[in-house]
C-alpha cells in the first residue's frame, strides 16, 4: 500500500510526456537490468563452474602427483631400509655408517633430508635438523602405523615426509625422508593447472573446511575460490592440506568484455527508447496540451479555439470544447443583451445608457418623458406602445447624429450627446423634443405626441444621486412641474433628500420636545374695526439648523404621512390656547389649516369633530380648493361634516389655482381667502383690483365671507374697505407671532390699533 | 601398552612329595588363548646344578622358507643346528644382542650350528627372505615350556617355595616382552591364568 503511494506519488509529473517517458524508461531499464542480472549470474556461475573443476582437476593431478613422488621416496628408503649392511649398522648402533649411508641415499634420491629413527626414539639425522616436536609427531604417526608418508612440520615448515620400516629382522626403526614443500614445488604444480591458480600448502587447516568443493573467501586480491585438498600428515592437531585459490577476478577477466558490451548496448537502447517515448508522447500530448492551454485561456475569459488535429478521442473532444465555447459565447452575448436592451421595445436600458454616459466629462443625459404616458398608452395598448417607443427612439437617436439611445423608463426614453455647456445641452433637448414630436405612424394610424426633456450632465452628483441618468429624471419631473419643454437638472431646487429624510424624523421629535410652536396671525374685521381672529401657523425652531421653513417641513409631513400628527397637535394646541385668549378676555376665532391630504382621512375627521365638540371650540378648517378638487366628493363630504359641526370652513388661497366655480357652488365654506399674489398687486393693478372686487362680489353672492390675504400697505387696505372686503390679513395687520406677543398686544388700547391700521 | 592386567586363580592340590606341577593359561586382552607364549619359573632357592635337558630337539630348520619352530626354547650354552630343507639357500642371522650370529649362505640338507652362550632373545632373519622370522629363546631353567594353540602349558615338579614366573612373547607389550610374577609354588598343583597385551611388537637388540 505504501509502496504503491509512494509510486504514485513519484510519477505525479506535472507534464503527462514527462511521465510517459519516464514510464516507459522505467520498465525498459527494469528490463535491461533483469536480462543483465540473468547474464552476469550465468556468466559468473559458468566461471565458476570452469574454475571448479579445474581446481578439482588440479587438486587430483596433486594427489596423484603426491602418491607417485611418495612411492618413489618410499621405494628409496625401502632399498636402504633393506640393505643387510645398513641393517647391521642400524641394529649395532654404527651411527656413522648409518650417516654415510643416509647422506649416500639422501643425494641419490634428490632429498632435502633423511634420517633413522628408531622405536626406542632415536634419531640419527642428515640434511635436516627436526625439532622434538617433530620427531615426536613423527614418531607417534609411525608406531601407531597409521601413516608412512605425510606433510610434517619441522620448525614451522611443511614437509614431505615418507618412511620405510627397517626390520632386523624384528622392526627396529624407520629410514624416514623429507622434502621441502616450498615456493618452487608449488610454481612447479601451478605451472601444470590450465589456469592459473596459486597453490600453497598449509597445515592449519580445519578438517571441515577441507572439503571436495571450493568456497568463496576474501583474499587480498578480492574475494577468490579456493579449494583445499586434504593431505596426510603427522601433525597431531593440524591438518595439512594443498590450498589451491583462484581470484573470481581473475576467472571473470575473460567476461569483462562482455559486460561492458552488454552495458553499451543496454545505454544505446535506453537512449533511443527515450528519444523514441519523448516523440511519440509529443505527438501525443501535442493536442492535450493545446486543448489544456485553450481550457486556460477560456478561464480567464477569452473565447479560443481548440486545434482539431486528429479524428480520435482527442480529436473529438476538441471538436466538443470547440462547440462548448461557440455555445457559450452565443449564451453570454445574449445574455449581454438582455442585461443592456429592454425587453419590450429592443431598445438598449437604462444599464447600457449609464455605461455610455460614464467617463466622458462633456456627455450630457437628455431624458424624453412621453407626456401623459399612460393615457396615450392606456389608448393605443401596450404592444403599440412598445413600437412607438421604439421609432421615437430611432428618431430621436437619428435626429441627434446616432447619439446613443435608450429606454430608461416607461415613458422616457434616454440620450446621451456631448455639449459644452448646459446651456448648449439644454438648447439640444429642446430643439430635440420639439423636432421628435411630429406624429408617430402606429398600426397605419398617427399618434400626436408631446414630449418634455430634462438634462442633466456630470455636475450635481453632490444632490446624493451619482448617477446622471437619475439626475436627467428629476429634471424632466422639475420640467413638468414648472411647466417648461425642457429642464436642466437644478440641485438647488432638489435639495438633498436624505437630509430631508432626516428632517421629518427629527420633526416628530420636535413635536414632543416642545420645538414646534403655533404663531398667531391677526385677522382684522372691518366692519367691527378690530381684530376678530387669527390664523395659526406652524413655526419649527431646530435646535441646530435654525427656524425651518413651514414650507419644507409641512411639505415634508405631507409626503411622508406625518401631516396627521402635526395637524392633530395644531388643534389640541389651537384649543388651547383660544382658551387662554379667552381667559384674558379676547374671544378670537381662531383658524387652523388643514392639509388636502386628510380630507380623505374620515378618521381625522372624527378627531377632529370630537376635540371641537369636547371643548366647544370656536375653530375655522383652512383648506385650499386645489385639495377638494383632487377627489371633491369624499372632501366636500367631510367639510359637510365639519359645516354640520359648526366648525367654519374656510377656502384658502383663493385664484392661485384652478378656481371652479362648480366647487365654489357645492362647497359648505364660510369663508373664502383670497390669494396674495392679486392682493399685492392691488396697488398697481386694475386688472388685479377688478379681480379681487368681482370675487368679493361673487363670495357674498354665494354667502361667504372674504378674507383678503397679504395686505401690506394701507393703501391696499383702503381699497379692499371700499371693496366692501370682510377681513385683511398681513403684515400691515400684523406678522405672525407667539401667543404670549399676541395677549400683549391684544391688552395694548384700541386705538393704537385702529391707528396703526387706519 | 605397559599395563597387564592379571588376575589369579590359583587352585591347589594335595601332593604328598617336595614339589608341584603348575598349570599356566596365557591370554590376550581378549581373553583369546596366546600360542608360543614362553612360560618359565625360576625357583628362589635357585635351580639344580648340572645340564639342562629340554624334551624337544634343539633345531632351527628353515622349510618351506620359514623357520620352524617360530619359536624355540634351548638352554643357556646349548648348540643349536639350522638345518636346511628348503631347495633355495638362507642365510640365517641374528643382530640380537648377546646371540650376534651369521650363518653365511648355505643349501639343501646342509646345517649350520650356532652356541647360544647367553641368556636372551634371538631374532632370527635370513638377509634373503625378509618374511622369515623366528625366536630362540635362551633360558637359565629347567622349568620352562612354550604354551600350545590353546595358550597353555603344564609345568611339573617344580620345588615348593617361592619362585617368580615369567611370561614371554615376541609380541607381549612390556619391557623385554615379559612380565614377571612372584609366586610360591606349593606342592598341590596349582593353575595361573595371565592375560597380557600381545599387540605389542618384540623389542630387542
Amino acid at each position: 500500500m505504501r509502496l504503491a503511494e509512494l509510486i504514485q506519488k513519484l510519477l505525479m509529473f506535472r507534464n503527462l510526456r514527462t511521465r510517459f517517458t519516464v514510464l516507459y524508461m522505467g520498465l525498459f531499464a527494469l528490463a535491461l537490468i533483469l536480462s543483465g542480472i540473468a547474464v552476469a549470474t550465468a556468466v559468473t556461475s559458468s566461471a565458476r563452474r570452469m574454475v571448479s573443476d579445474e581446481m578439482a582437476s588440479a587438486g587430483a593431478v596433486y594427489g596423484q602427483l603426491w602418491a607417485s613422488r611418495s612411492a618413489q621416496l618410499r621405494q628409496g628408503a625401502t632399498v636402504l631400509a633393506q640393505d643387510y649392511g645398513f641393517r647391521e649398522a642400524v641394529a649395532t648402533d654404527d651411527a656413522p655408517t648409518v650417516r654415510s649411508a643416509l647422506e649416500n641415499l639422501r643425494a641419490r634420491q634428490g632429498v632435502d633430508g633423511a634420517l633413522i629413527l628408531g622405536v626406542d626414539g632415536s634419531a640419527t639425522s642428515t640434511g635436516i635438523n627436526p625439532d622434538d616436536t617433530a620427531l615426536d609427531n613423527l614418531f607417534r604417526g609411525l608406531e601407531s602405523g597409521d601413516v608412512d608418508s605425510g606433510v610434517l612440520t619441522i620448525r614451522g615448515q611443511p614437509f614431505r615426509v615418507v618412511a620405510a620400516p627397517v626390520n632386523a629382522p624384528v622392526l627396529i626403526g624407520w629410514v624416514v625422508f623429507a622434502e621441502r614443500m616450498d615456493a618452487t614445488q608449488m610454481r612447479n604444480l601451478e605451472q601444470l593447472s590450465a589456469i592459473p591458480l596459486t597453490a600453497a600448502v598449509v597445515t592449519n587447516q580445519t578438517p571441515s573446511a577441507a572439503g571436495q568443493l571450493p568456497v568463496t573467501v576474501q583474499t587480498a586480491e578480492g574475494p577468490s575460490m579456493q579449494l583445499a585438498h586434504a593431505l596426510p600428515g603427522f601433525d597431531r592437531t593440524a591438518h595439512p592440506a594443498l590450498l589451491l585459490t583462484y581470484p573470481l577476478q581473475r576467472a571473470m577477466k575473460p567476461y569483462e568484455a562482455l559486460f561492458l558490451w552488454l552495458i553499451a548496448i543496454g545505454a544505446a537502447g535506453l537512449a533511443m527508447l527515450m528519444a523514441g517515448t519523448w516523440g511519440l508522447s509529443r505527438g501525443l500530448t501535442r493536442p492535450i496540451t493545446a486543448l489544456d492551454e485553450a481550457v486556460h485561456r477560456l478561464q480567464k475569459g477569452e473565447y479560443v479555439e481548440a486545434p482539431v488535429t486528429s479524428g480520435d478521442e482527442i480529436g473529438r473532444l476538441a471538436a466538443s470544447f470547440n462547440a462548448m465555447v461557440g455555445d457559450l459565447r452565443d449564451r453570454e452575448s445574449r445574455l449581454t443583451h438582455m442585461a443592456l436592451h429592454d425587453q419590450e421595445t429592443g431598445l438598449p436600458n437604462r444599464l447600457a445608457l449609464e455605461r455610455q454616459a460614464g467617463g466622458h466629462t462633456e456627455a450630457w443625459v437628455i431624458l424624453f418623458g412621453v407626456d401623459r404616458f399612460e393615457v396615450v398608452r392606456n389608448a393605443i395598448g401596450y404592444d403599440s406602445m412598445a413600437r412607438l417607443l421604439a421609432t421615437l427612439g430611432a428618431r430621436l437617436s437619428a435626429l441627434a447624429g446616432g447619439a446613443p439611445m435608450a429606454r430608461v423608463g416607461a415613458g422616457a426614453l434616454g440620450l446621451i450627446i456631448v455639449a459644452r455647456s448646459k446651456g448648449e445641452a439644454l438648447e439640444a433637448a429642446e430643439r430635440l423634443a420639439g423636432a421628435a414630436q411630429a406624429p408617430i405612424e402606429v398600426n397605419g394610424a398617427p399618434v400626436d405626441i408631446t414630449l418634455t426633456a430634462g438634462v442633466a450632465g456630470h455636475g450635481g452628483a453632490g444632490s446624493g444621486l451619482s448617477s446622471p441618468v437619475d439626475r436627467a429624471a428629476i429634471a424632466l419631473d422639475q420640467a413638468r412641474a414648472s411647466r417648461r419643454p425642457a429642464a436642466a437638472f437644478d440641485e438647488a431646487a432638489y435639495g438633498d433628500p436624505g437630509d430631508n429624510l432626516s428632517l421629518i424624523s427629527e420633526l416628530m421629535t420636535a413635536l414632543s420636545d416642545g420645538d414646534v410652536t403655533l404663531a398667531y396671525q391677526p385677522k382684522y374685521d372691518f366692519r367691527a374695526e378690530g381684530v376678530t381672529g387669527v390664523e395659526a401657523l406652524m413655526r419649527w425652531t431646530h435646535p441646530r439648523r435654525g427656524m425651518v421653513s413651514p414650507d419644507l417641513f409641512i411639505g415634508m409631513a405631507e409626503e411622508t404621512g406625518h401631516i396627521r400628527p402635526l395637524t392633530e397637535w395644531a388643534i389640541r394646541r389651537a384649543i388651547a390656547d383660544q382658551k387662554t385668549l379667552a381667559a384674558a378676555g379676547h374671544a378670537l376665532l381662531v383658524s387652523v389649516n388643514i392639509s388636502g391630504r386628510l380630507l380623505s382621512d374620515e378618521s381625522f375627521a372624527d378627531f377632529a369633530l370630537d376635540e371641537v365638540a369636547t371643548s366647544g371650540a370656536d375653530l375655522c378648517f383652512e383648506i385650499t380648493e386645489t385639495a377638494v378638487m383632487d377627489n371633491p366628493d369624499m372632501a366636500l363630504r367631510m367639510v359637510d361634516r365639519f359645516a354640520d359641526a359648526g366648525i367654519c370652513v374656510s377656502l384658502d388661497d383663493y385664484g392661485s389655482g384652478l378656481s371652479s366655480l362648480t366647487y365654489l357652488k357645492r362647497i359648505r365654506a364660510d369663508e373664502l381667502k383670497i390669494d396674495k399674489s392679486f392682493i399685492l398687486g392691488l396697488d398697481d393693478s386694475s386688472r388685479d383690483a377688478l379681480l379681487v372686487k368681482s370675487t368679493i362680489d361673487l363670495a357674498h353672492g354665494l354667502g361667504l365671507k372674504v378674507t383678503a390675504e397679504g395686505v401690506e400697505t394701507p393703501t391696499a387696505l383702503a381699497l379692499l374697505r371700499g371693496m366692501g372686503c370682510d377681513l385683511a390679513q398681513g403684515y400691515l395687520i400684523g406678522r405672525p407671532i407667539p401667543l404670549a406677543a399676541l395677549l400683549d398686544r391684544l391688552g395694548e388700547p384700541v386705538e393704537d390699533a385702529r391707528t396703526a391700521v387706519g | 601398552m605397559c599395563r597387564v592386567l592379571v588376575a589369579f586363580a590359583l587352585i591347589f592340590l594335595a601332593t604328598p612329595a617336595l614339589a608341584g606341577d603348575l598349570a599356566v593359561s596365557v591370554r590376550d586382552a581378549a581373553g583369546r588363548p596366546v600360542g608360543d607364549a614362553v612360560v618359565t619359573v625360576t625357583p628362589a632357592a635357585g635351580v639344580p646344578r648340572g645340564p639342562i635337558r629340554f624334551p624337544w630337539a634343539l633345531r632351527m630348520t628353515q622349510q618351506d622358507i620359514q623357520f620352524q619352530p617360530y619359536v624355540l626354547i634351548v638352554p643357556v650354552g646349548a648348540t643349536v643346528s639350522f638345518p636346511n630343507l628348503d631347495r633355495v639357500r638362507h642365510q640365517v642371522y641374528s643382530f640380537s644382542r648377546g646371540a650376534r650370529f651369521e650363518l653365511e649362505l648355505y643349501g639343501r640338507d646342509e646345517s649350520r650350528t650356532h652356541t647360544f652362550a647367553s641368556v636372551g632373545v634371538a631374532a632370527l632373519g635370513c638377509n634373503i627372505h625378509d618374511q622369515m622370522l623366528a625366536y630362540i629363546k635362551v633360558v637359565d631353567t629347567p622349568w620352562a615350556m612354550k604354551t600350545d594353540a590353546a595358550g597353555d602349558v603344564v609345568l611339573r615338579d617344580i620345588p615348593a617355595g617361592p619362585a617368580t614366573l615369567r611370561i614371554w612373547h615376541p609380541r607381549l607389550s612390556g619391557r623385554g616382552n615379559e612380565v614377571a610374577r612372584p609366586l610360591t609354588i606349593a606342592t598341590a598343583p596349582a593353575r595361573q591364568t595371565i592375560s597380557g597385551d600381545f599387540s605389542g611388537r618384540a623389542t630387542l637388540r
